[in-house]
């Protein structure tokens, strides 16, 4: 009995732990963030590396979701004789929540994992020790720089896969399925408001840049120098971060409505 | 021989370094228990011993990267277990560290990797950036390997890198981990020589760990042999290999019996074989 209950909480303490461990370094995060603005060509060689380097995948991924959602939401509406509204629906999923939340996830995949393995592998090989041993704080060199940059790069990929998504789902709804132009447009503009929903899903996204960047430093910082700490360290990135943004999402959408 | 000028000097007469009894526990094995040792300034100091004995281990407690449960580390008279983290780096700045994997940055290539600290520390002149590393690769032979990256770069080659590197700030002292490892005779001889040539030219006081007892007899001064947790002989390598100590036969001897034991500890063997109640 008294091994089956550690079995069960074991993994539950370790994960409650894991979380207070996060914090503790997000607040040392902080600290260094001035220190790490003041190495500007390490935070745009990050930018470009998680952002611009994540924007094909992110644009097939807009186009896509777009495509599918005029499709699905072309048969639902047409259920209720409402096809005029497809381009007001497309964007509102869009911007209030399947952009910002598609983005996050598709991030912690290609940018968070690769952080992750990235920072883990300098801890392996001793490059943040050199740097300690420089006199140069990894926290400032190393995770400020790509904590920003995902706080940076998230928005704009979330803006990038907006556009696309709208762009797919127009080609679908107005070129395919016959919807007509005019309507798709002007019923969209007239009923998507700047603030309420298209701000609020960049809010959003740099809620989400910021927790998927924490979580992937924080793995790689913190994962034991073996082959096999470092994949798990990566393993974790894309599970965490995938649970604590679809939970912060029902949070966000919660305050934001 | 070595041929420094500082051959035989009593390291007690101008320590630029003084571990006093510091005792360090890692994973419940007591690593050093009340170690006490001097690093005379302008030398070039070994540290040998066992495999396992804690010599990388020393390194990280002289450069404050570890601290120990007690005792003192005295660097140029600074108290690295009590200095804050600005104080440390400070001190950190007039230290060279030679990791035994090099560490280089491997986004970077050889030219970034030496200027990094430049870069990071002084805001200096791109110009006068450029000089210094290309003098300072020159020093190591590796000019001609500025543009190449870590993964382009023989065992050899990226010691010498992170040799450069350790110096671009001309440092008062340099550590290095294991510099001979892995290294054919062309490479251990080039490295031999630089360590030689920073400490007679530059004057810069050199503490290696090493395991390679004739390279050692050719670079350093002064060996201090760790074994146990304690230091348990020190001298000029020539007199250690005549010392009369059962430390000093086992180890330059490299006999298999003596007070270094072969077997890891561990319970009798008869209880791991499920013999209950039998001695070992």
């Amino acid at each position: 009995m008294k091994q089956f209950v550690a079995r069960v909480f074991d993994p539950l303490l370790d994960g409650l732990a894991d979380v207070g461990r996060t914090g503790w370094f997000f607040i040392g995060l902080l600290l260094a963030l001035p220190r790490g603005l003041t190495y500007p060509r390490e935070l745009l060689r990050q930018i470009w590396f998680v952002g611009a380097k994540s924007l094909i995948i992110i644009m097939i991924s807009g186009l896509f979701v777009g495509m599918v959602l005029s499709l699905q939401l072309y048969y639902t509406l047409s259920i209720f004789g409402g096809t005029s509204a497809l381009g007001t629906v497309i964007a509102l999923s869009l911007y209030r929540e399947l952009g910002p939340v598609v983005t996050a996830l598709l991030f912690a995949g290609r940018a968070g994992t690769a952080i992750t393995a990235e920072v883990g592998l300098m801890r392996a090989t001793d490059q943040l020790s050199a740097m300690e041993m420089m006199a140069v704080d990894p926290l400032a060199f190393v995770a400020s720089p790509r904590f920003l940059a995902g706080l940076i790069a998230m928005p704009l990929l979330v803006a990038v896969f907006n556009m696309m998504g709208l762009f797919g789902g127009h080609l679908v709804g107005v070129t395919w399925l016959g919807i007509d132009n005019g309507t798709f447009w002007s019923n969209m503009t007239g009923n998507v408001s700047v603030w309420k929903d298209v701000i609020s899903g960049e809010w959003k996204a740099l809620a989400f840049g910021a927790l998927v960047s924490l979580i992937a430093v924080y793995q790689g910082y913190s994962a034991p120098p073996t082959s096999e700490g470092v994949a798990n360290a990566t393993t974790r990135t894309v599970v965490s971060s995938s649970i604590a943004i679809l939970a912060l999402d029902f949070v966000l959408t919660a305050f934001l409505m | 021989m070595s041929a420094s000028a500082t051959a035989n000097r009593d390291p007690a007469a101008d320590p630029l370094v003084q571990v006093r009894g510091l005792t360090a526990v890692l994973s419940g094995k007591t690593v050093f228990d009340a170690l006490d040792l001097d690093i005379a300034r302008g030398s070039v100091t070994a540290i040998m011993g066992p495999s396992g004995t804690g010599k990388t281990t020393l390194l990280k407690h002289i450069t404050g990267q570890m601290h120990g449960a007690a005792g003192q580390v005295l660097v140029d008279g600074q108290d690295v277990v009590r200095l804050p983290r600005e104080g440390l780096y400070r001190l950190r700045k007039r230290i060279g560290y030679l990791f035994q994997n090099s560490a280089l940055l491997t986004d970077y290539d050889v030219f970034e990797n030496v200027a990094f600290p430049l870069r990071a520390h002084a805001r200096l002149p791109e110009d006068l950036i450029r000089n210094v590393v290309l003098t300072k690769l020159q020093a190591v032979g590796l000019r001609g390997a500025a543009r190449l990256l870590p993964s382009e770069l023989s065992g050899g080659m990226a010691r010498r890198v992170a040799l450069a590197r350790a110096i671009v700030f001309d440092p008062m002292l340099i550590l290095y981990d294991e510099p001979f490892v892995g290294l054919d005779p062309i490479a251990l001889n080039q490295v031999l020589k630089l360590i030689r040539t920073l400490n007679q030219e530059l004057g810069i006081t050199s503490v290696l760990v090493a395991h390679e007892f004739e390279a050692v007899r050719e670079a350093a001064d002064h060996v201090h042999l760790i074994a146990g947790g304690k230091r348990v002989a020190s001298g000029a390598p020539e007199d250690l290999v005549r010392a009369d100590s059962p430390w000093t036969a086992q180890f330059f001897g490299g006999a298999l019996e003596g007070p270094v034991p072969f077997q890891y500890p561990a319970p009798p063997l008869a209880r791991d074989f499920g013999f209950v109640g039998a001695t070992a």
